[in-house]
């Protein structure tokens, strides 16, 4: 069990530096991309306010969601990988 | 300087291939003459061996190691060890080792009536150090020129590290690019300014002792 939470606490510090480095990273892509679409439409409004609304909606895109496929993927992998050295 | 580039490169890639070959999985076809088992005193060549059952103390100096003894297509000897990698690395989450021992040993069989297995391993043989492949998988298969499956994994890894690589490679030319190459520029700039400023004032130096000489000699 040792080797077993060795595993886990390290391997959820490596995903949590990902996570927050992925998240952090996709943010300043859309912002970025908010900022274009702000010129090509025209410049509909306040710059600051639309890039705002922009950005909370991203909170609840999916694409900020699949984020969380940092931690899902490698977990599954191992499940996998387990069974097919183990049980197969 | 170019030499030494060179060699570092060479290095970098001889080390990442010897590690891709270590770990990543492989099948043999053979032939299993016989199982056992062998208590092992861990010296120089314990990083080449993995850990103890899933559950056991990992603190021994020693312990026993099932072995597995094979004759190849080739008509060579291999002898593969039966180790659980645990939760630990490499990554293969092995934990039947007792149940792959005894997979093995019912494919047993000898030269006279062969019965020809695969089995998929991990590790190299080495005759110095004493170091074995560990076997991870063992299935019977039809005979000796039975195909091996294709390594899909191994492609999958392989190919997920060169585009990790590739990456790599595309992040630190840009930032080359933006930081390092205009900060290079600036350098040599001001390098030149230096010289310059300093070729200047020697040449006012120089004029200013000139004034003590004899016309004739400036």
């Amino acid at each position: 069990m040792v080797a077993f939470a060795r595993l886990a606490i390290f391997g959820f510090i490596a995903l949590t530096i990902i996570y927050f480095c992925l998240s952090i990273y996709s943010r300043s892509v859309r912002k970025g991309k908010l900022e274009e679409w702000w010129e090509e439409e025209g410049q509909p409004g306040d710059r600051e306010e639309y890039i705002a609304a922009g950005l909370r909606e991203y909170e609840g895109s999916l694409r900020r969601k699949l984020i969380w496929g940092v931690y899902v993927v490698p977990i599954m992998a191992i499940a996998a990988i387990i069974y097919f050295t183990n049980f197969h | 300087m170019a030499y030494v580039k060179w060699a570092f490169w060479i290095v970098c890639l001889v080390l990442l291939v010897a590690f891709f070959h270590y770990t990543l999985p492989q099948t043999d076809i053979a032939r299993v003459t016989d199982t056992y088992e062998k208590r092992i005193d861990f010296g120089e060549n314990s990083i080449f061996w993995a850990a103890p059952d899933a559950g056991n103390a990992d603190t021994l100096n020693n312990r026993d190691v099932f072995f597995i003894q094979a004759v190849r297509t080739n008509g060579r000897v291999m002898v593969y060890r039966n180790e659980d990698t645990g939760w630990g690395w490499p990554p293969y989450f092995k934990f039947d080792t007792s149940n792959l021992q005894a997979e093995a040993s019912d494919l047993k069989s000898t030269a006279e009536a062969p019965k020809w297995v695969a089995i998929r391993h991990y590790g190299w043989r080495n005759e110095f150090l004493s170091i074995f492949p560990n076997a991870v998988g063992v299935w019977g298969v039809s005979g000796p020129d039975a195909s091996k499956p294709v390594p899909w994994l191994n492609i999958a890894i392989l190919g997920a590290f060169a585009i990790f690589l590739l990456g790599i490679r595309a992040v630190w030319r840009r930032f080359k690019v933006r930081q390092i190459d205009p900060m290079v520029e600036d350098i040599g700039e001001g390098l030149d300014a230096a010289g310059h400023a300093v070729a200047s004032k020697r040449g006012r130096i120089r004029a200013w002792l000139d004034t003590w000489k004899p016309k004739h000699k400036r």
